[in-house]
């Protein structure tokens, strides 16, 4: 890998903190390297091969050091390397104290290019690796892999990848699919699914380990698979001049991701009203804008019983551990012929012995009866 | 007095057996400090005059449906109503969404957290109060597990409350009252007549020597007359007939 550090050296302070930052991402996914710097792209390729960490920022000190690297670590084809060392040179010094001219005509012309690119006397374009269009990569376990921990270590180095990625796209995403595979063509498929876009490698982390702990593996992993989904331009928000509320929204969705990750999607739930005389559908438990239709209702518990729980009657009053008192009532509501779900049922509040405050109505209807369909708390 | 001894008392580290305590600060930087429960009799005995925040409150009601959720009905409303969010750890019931609205309170700032197995309860409400996004965590733990709740879980919930900064509301059964707490502020709820009786059974502060009677949201009071003909007819009750009822004109 070659980068082109020259315009850089500021915006990371200086060669050698770019270098320790490079030393210390690369030590973060486990790759050994051989770092070098040079003048010219293939002089620090050629650095790099020969070992040593060589650092020449400037021509004069690439071409001194050039000097000492030894014939191999130019890879020359088998035939002319042979060749070469017949002549009973070692190392780029010694080809260099040749006359030019002679040494074309004697190793052929790409190696004299070679040498002229690496010297700086030739340009030597290179082209830009462009990231793919959509990221999909997947990490070989080097044993089987059945603790969830491991797994998750593991994929660490996957959502890295996928934060530079969506780094340099500038972009977020919602939705990210985890395979894990158990050879002989069984996988499991971990959908992850965020509140809202993210970027940041932490989050996912955390999302992913609720997501790993809350499945059952049928078998070790061999391998994981990460693949993200649309990807959406991240939200630019200007930092708040004193601690704004961008943090605890943030912090909530990072909350909430997690919980579904863990419970489930039907676990965690929003409240919204919906325009029903009918209590039990008054509600609804979504996310979303609540309807303003409400005007002036009449007292409704906080509490709702689902389903409504059927009490005994003594007397003709209702009985819930002793007779209820009736303190308010009857409201009548009827609705729902049109849909199946019917009512018509005569609402009172009630009081138990204990004090307890319970929204109960009787159903006129056959075969009727009293039920308990609230608590006011 | 002793010179020696006033010098003494003025120290910020030294509190006295009659007045109330300041909680200590934090270790990290969070709104800490107390918000207005909406009753003035009960913020008078409430260390810092309100529901304190980055601290764990337990209510310890005798039976459900006395007014345990009105008597924290203005704070959630002022809290929902300024756009903070408030969360529903493992609530008894479904929630009626038309009677939060009445309540004041914002529904799109209520989450309901419905967990199945008691480690994911505890498991949720922890994360839930260490969030530095809920203002308000309400939490219904002893009904999800069998022996009541773990003896260490109440600490737990305590340092998360701690960490999160945002108020923490523990509903428990009134037997719970004589165990051992880690939670700052314990009040008793009973009813009493139309009214709901609080007790502070601990508090920072002197010991609180009389119960407050308060006048929590009464459904029946602010409505005598609800008969309210939806749809048709009101049938007549059958049997007895209670005696406050009123039949409309």
């Amino acid at each position: 890998m070659r980068l082109d550090i020259g315009a850089s050296l500021r915006l990371f302070g200086g060669l050698s903190g770019l270098l320790e930052r490079v030393r210390a991402d690369l030590a973060a996914m486990d790759i050994p390297a051989q770092l070098a710097v040079a003048a010219t792209p293939l002089a620090a390729l050629w650095l790099a091969r020969t070992g040593g960490n060589a650092v020449c920022p400037d021509l004069a000190a690439t071409r001194e050091r050039l000097a000492a690297v030894p014939l191999p670590a130019l890879q020359l084809a088998p035939p002319l390397a042979r060749r070469v060392e017949d002549f009973g040179l070692r190392c780029v010094g010694d080809l260099l104290a040749l006359p030019r001219a002679g040494l074309g005509a004697r190793v052929g012309k790409p190696l004299l290019l070679d040498l002229g690119r690496a010297l700086g006397e030739i340009a030597d374009p290179q082209t830009c690796f462009v990231f793919p269009e959509q990221f999909e990569q997947a990490l070989e376990l080097p044993a089987p892999v059945d603790a969830t921990p491991v797994l998750l270590f593991a994929a660490q180095r996957l959502i890295a990848a996928l934060a530079g990625w969506l780094a340099v796209r500038n972009g977020a995403v919602r939705e990210i699919e985890c395979l894990i595979d158990h050879g002989h063509g069984a996988t499991t498929a971990l959908p992850l699914a965020f509140s809202a876009p993210v970027h940041q490698a932490a989050r996912i982390e955390r999302v992913l380990k609720e997501r790993l702990d809350a499945v059952h593996l049928p078998a070790p992993a061999l391998a994981l698979r990460l693949a993200a989904g649309d990807v959406t331009p991240r939200e630019q928000r200007s930092h708040a001049l004193f601690d704004g509320a961008g943090q605890g929204d943030e912090a909530l969705a990072d909350l909430m991701d997690r919980l579904v990750a863990r419970l489930g999607p039907q676990a965690v739930q929003g409240l919204a009203c919906h325009a029903d005389h009918r209590p039990e559908r008054a509600s609804r438990p979504v996310a979303g804008k609540p309807s303003a239709t409400l005007q002036a209702p009449p007292p409704r518990p906080l509490w709702l019983v689902e389903p409504p729980e059927a009490l005994p009657e003594r007397h003709g009053r209702p009985q819930r551990g002793g007779a209820l008192v009736l303190v308010a009532g009857p409201e009548r509501i009827e609705s729902g012929w049109w849909d199946g779900g019917d009512a018509r049922r005569d609402y009172f509040i009630a009081i138990d012995a204990a004090g307890r405050r319970l929204w109960i109505f009787r159903d006129p209807r056959p075969p009727g009866g009293w039920f308990l369909q609230g608590v006011f708390a | 007095m002793n010179p020696a001894l006033i010098g003494a008392l003025q120290r910020g580290d030294i509190r006295r057996g009659d007045a109330f305590a300041v909680a200590p600060a934090p270790a990290r930087c969070v709104p800490s400090g107390t918000f207005a429960s909406g009753f003035a009799a009960l913020d008078a005995e409430l260390p810092g005059g309100g529901w304190p925040r980055g601290a764990l409150t337990e209510l310890l009601a005798g039976h459900e449906g006395i007014g345990e959720l009105g008597l924290l009905a203005p704070a959630l409303a002022t809290l929902t109503g300024a756009g903070k969010i408030v969360v529903l750890v493992a609530p008894p019931h479904c929630a009626h969404a038309p009677a939060w609205a009445a309540a004041g309170i914002r529904l799109d700032c209520l989450r309901l957290v419905f967990p199945r197995r008691p480690r994911d309860a505890l498991w949720a409400g922890v994360e839930a109060l260490r969030c530095g996004g809920v203002a308000a965590t309400l939490l219904w733990l002893d009904g999800m597990f069998r022996g009541g709740l773990p003896a260490n879980s109440l600490r737990r919930l305590q340092v998360a409350a701690g960490e999160g900064g945002g108020a923490a509301f523990c509903f428990r059964p009134a037997q719970c009252a004589a165990a051992a707490s880690p939670a700052p502020l314990r009040l008793q709820l009973q009813a009493a007549g139309g009214q709901l009786r609080v007790q502070l059974l601990k508090r920072r502060g002197p010991p609180a020597r009389q119960a407050i009677l308060l006048d929590v949201r009464q459904p029946a009071d602010f409505s005598r007359s609800i008969s309210r003909v939806v749809a048709g007819p009101a049938l007549p009750a059958a049997g007895e007939r209670p005696e406050p009822r009123r039949v409309p004109a």
